[in-house]
């Protein structure tokens, strides 16, 4: 196996990376591209938004590369491969949830491709088209998905949270935009 | 007696309606989850964390705590029923627990267990009202300079006491650190790492985080290991242990107490430590070791009060320091947090109900779930035949709405998902998510103590060692970390986690 594909090395990149990106989007000229002002240190008595971060940014690289070169010197148990399915299913699923539940949001993400539209709302938003997308796509993420048992589970789930959240602790979300 | 007038404040507090209700939707949600394999206290806590925005403090944090303890006793009847260990601190109790229920003495085993871990908890909690005073008064002295000394102790210990790399997991609290960092400067109003995201100004929500990290990457491994289960009928026929049971389980049950009371306190330690040490020494001192594995009492009787007690214990730094000793205990101070509470020895003095409060709900607690769990178990079992697949979907989504309403915005739904990208990339690279949490709930905090006593000692970083309190603070953090450096200490450490996996 490959020692560079290690978990403690990979791990090691990792924590480098994470201190790396905090350095350079609070500490250089780069960090306006970052959407991020430059932070001012400050001094030791009235330290600066930037004292602390930059500390944790220096000890980030160092415990990152102690990390990295241990896993290479001694080596480290090799990464196990996991399956796509799960990971990016779930991710989807959540994100879709996300983006069906406010009528806003479609908008919102089609206007970084087309500007000039005018405004608009997603019709088909809110609980229940987020709860069917999220449901569908968890499912499928799992091995012993089908279409009827998933209906079936979608069907009972949407009872079940109207009854919690709209019957039972009155929140506002609308089960279907403008219509439930 | 300054004692009992603070326990009346406690049960008035807890023995209302509205607060006992909390504790048993508390208890039966922590026994649901105990028994359900793959899905554990601090996943479930993460989950409920909105919901408790809308309840009052006191109630919230009844509830939470019921659920943490709850998860320890329906872990142990299904680890002794059908050999399943509902929760990481229920494993060993397979051991002798599903032998003696082989044996026909799964009632015995049963209640054993559930009379063993009330003893605990009983001690458990009468070790917080004792130490709960002496230890606030002397967190009350303490400086700046103090507090970032015991925080910097406390993280290290965690560390050092949980398993895994310690250099990766001292890393993941700096990360932890890292990603507190996020949001508005207290000081002096700067954006920090916001990115122009306005959402992020009022830093990353800590619920959202901990959802994604435990509940979402815990459910992707899962699907990822599909395991096929297998449930076993026992059948109960008495539930009352014999004489012979009673004398053998008695002297397991204080020495489990008293060994989950100490590793509970530390940082690190918890529950699940407990119960593997607990069984170890009694293994060691019975006089009849080679019947352990076979069905031995003790092997039930010790670790079930280990890790009782240890659950209770592991309230004691975190309700007077304010320092969270394992995940369970980071996620409760989130939740004072987002109460408006700062945790920390003021609790006590500023909000008695909520403390003592808290305190004697644990007691009534452990009572309910004695009454409740013993006629219970027949229900607890049939759930575990309810297939994963159904139970995923469900979580995912309780989990989403959950997000949403803590602000009723979807970006926390978003946060969800990345967090739970980045929880599995922790989980696949070997890291563990317990001590960047720790490291995300203390962060701000450590971070303004730390300016505070710098600007107080006018920028003399020797201040963390000139001063008494500090200073041993900081030598017992440098010498558990020299600790771990040497090799032979290390080898130990690595056998005592080996024998856990």
């Amino acid at each position: 196996m490959n020692r560079f594909l290690s978990k403690d090395f990979l791990a090691g990149l990792m924590f480098i990376g994470f201190g790396v990106l905090i350095y350079v989007a609070a500490f250089t000229d780069l960090s306006s591209t970052f959407g991020q002002s430059k932070l001012a240190l400050g001094t030791a008595v009235r330290m600066g938004p930037g004292y602390v971060p930059r500390m944790l940014s220096f000890v980030m690289m160092a415990l990152g590369a102690i990390i990295a070169i241990t896993a290479i010197v001694a080596g480290s148990e090799p990464i196990d491969g996991g399956k796509w399915k799960p990971i990016v299913m779930i991710t989807l699923g959540i994100l879709a949830f996300g983006v069906l539940l406010d009528p806003g949001n479609v908008p919102a993400i089609v206007s970084w491709f087309v500007s000039g539209l005018p405004r608009w709302e997603n019709p088909v938003s809110g609980l229940l088209p987020a709860l069917v997308a999220l449901i569908f796509l968890a499912a499928m993420g799992g091995d012993e998905f089908t279409w009827r048992e998933t209906a079936i589970m979608c069907a009972v789930l949407t009872v079940i949270c109207y009854l919690i959240f709209k019957w039972g602790l009155s929140m506002n979300i609308p089960m279907l935009q403008g219509v439930w | 007696m300054d004692i009992l007038s603070n326990l009346a404040i406690g049960f008035g507090t807890a023995v209302t309606l509205q607060n006992l209700l909390y504790c048993l939707i508390g208890c039966l949600v922590g026994t649901l989850i105990g028994v359900l394999p793959g899905i554990g206290p601090v996943a479930t806590i993460a989950m409920l964390l909105p919901l408790t925005f809308k309840l009052p403090p006191e109630a919230a944090l009844i509830m939470l705590a019921g659920i943490y303890y709850g998860a320890a006793y329906g872990g142990s009847t299904t680890a002794i029923l059908v050999n399943l260990p509902g929760e990481a601190s229920s494993v060993v109790t397979t051991l002798d627990g599903y032998q003696m229920a082989k044996k026909g003495r799964a009632g015995a085993a049963l209640s054993i267990s559930a009379l063993g871990s009330f003893f605990a908890g009983t001690v458990g909690t009468l070790l917080i009202v004792l130490f709960a005073k002496p230890l606030t008064e002397m967190a009350q002295k303490f400086g700046p300079s103090e507090y970032c000394a015991l925080m910097a102790l406390g993280l290290v210990a965690a560390v050092v006491l949980a398993s895994g790399s310690v250099v990766k997991a001292i890393a993941m609290v700096f990360l932890g650190l890292l990603i507190g960092l996020v949001g508005t400067d207290v000081n002096t109003g700067a954006q920090r790492f916001t990115f122009n995201i306005p959402e992020l100004s009022d830093g990353i929500d800590f619920a959202p985080i901990a959802m994604g990290l435990f509940g979402i990457a815990e459910i992707i491994a899962n699907l990822e290991k599909r395991s096929t289960r297998e449930v076993e009928k026992t059948v109960i026929t008495s539930l009352w242990p014999t004489r012979e049971e009673v004398r053998q389980a008695w002297p397991a049950v204080l020495r489990g107490t008293g060994i989950g009371s100490l590793l509970g306190v530390l940082p690190g330690g918890g529950p699940t430590l407990s119960a593997f040490s607990s069984y170890t020494l009694e293994k060691k001192i019975s006089k009849t070791p080679q019947i352990f594995g076979k069905g031995a009492v003790a092997g039930v009787a010790a670790p079930e009060s280990a890790n009782n007690a240890a659950s209770q214990t592991s309230f004691i730094p975190m309700l007077t320091l304010g320092i969270p000793s394992n995940a369970v205990m980071a996620l409760m101070v989130g939740a004072m947090i987002i109460q408006g509470i700062q945790p920390g020895p003021e609790v006590m003095t500023k909000k008695p109900e909520l403390f003592w409060g808290m305190i004697a709900s644990m007691w009534i607690g452990n009572l309910m779930l004695v009454i409740i769990n013993l006629p219970l178990i027949g229900i607890w079992v049939k759930l575990l035949t309810v297939p994963y697949r159904f139970l995923y979907p469900s979580i995912l989504l309780f989990c989403c709405i959950g997000a949403y309403s803590l602000q009723n915005s979807t970006f926390h739904v978003m946060t969800v998902a990345i967090f739970g990208v980045i929880g599995y990339v922790f989980l696949k690279l070997g890291c563990e998510g317990a001590p960047f949490l720790l490291g995300l709930v203390l962060g701000p905090q450590m971070e303004e103590y730390f300016r505070r006593a710098m600007l107080l000692s006018r920028g003399d970083a020797t201040v963390f060692v000139t001063r008494p309190l500090s200073a041993g603070l900081l030598a017992v953090t440098v010498i558990l970390l020299v600790l771990m450096a040497l090799p032979s200490l290390r080898k130990k450490r690595e056998e005592a986690f080996q024998e856990e996996g």
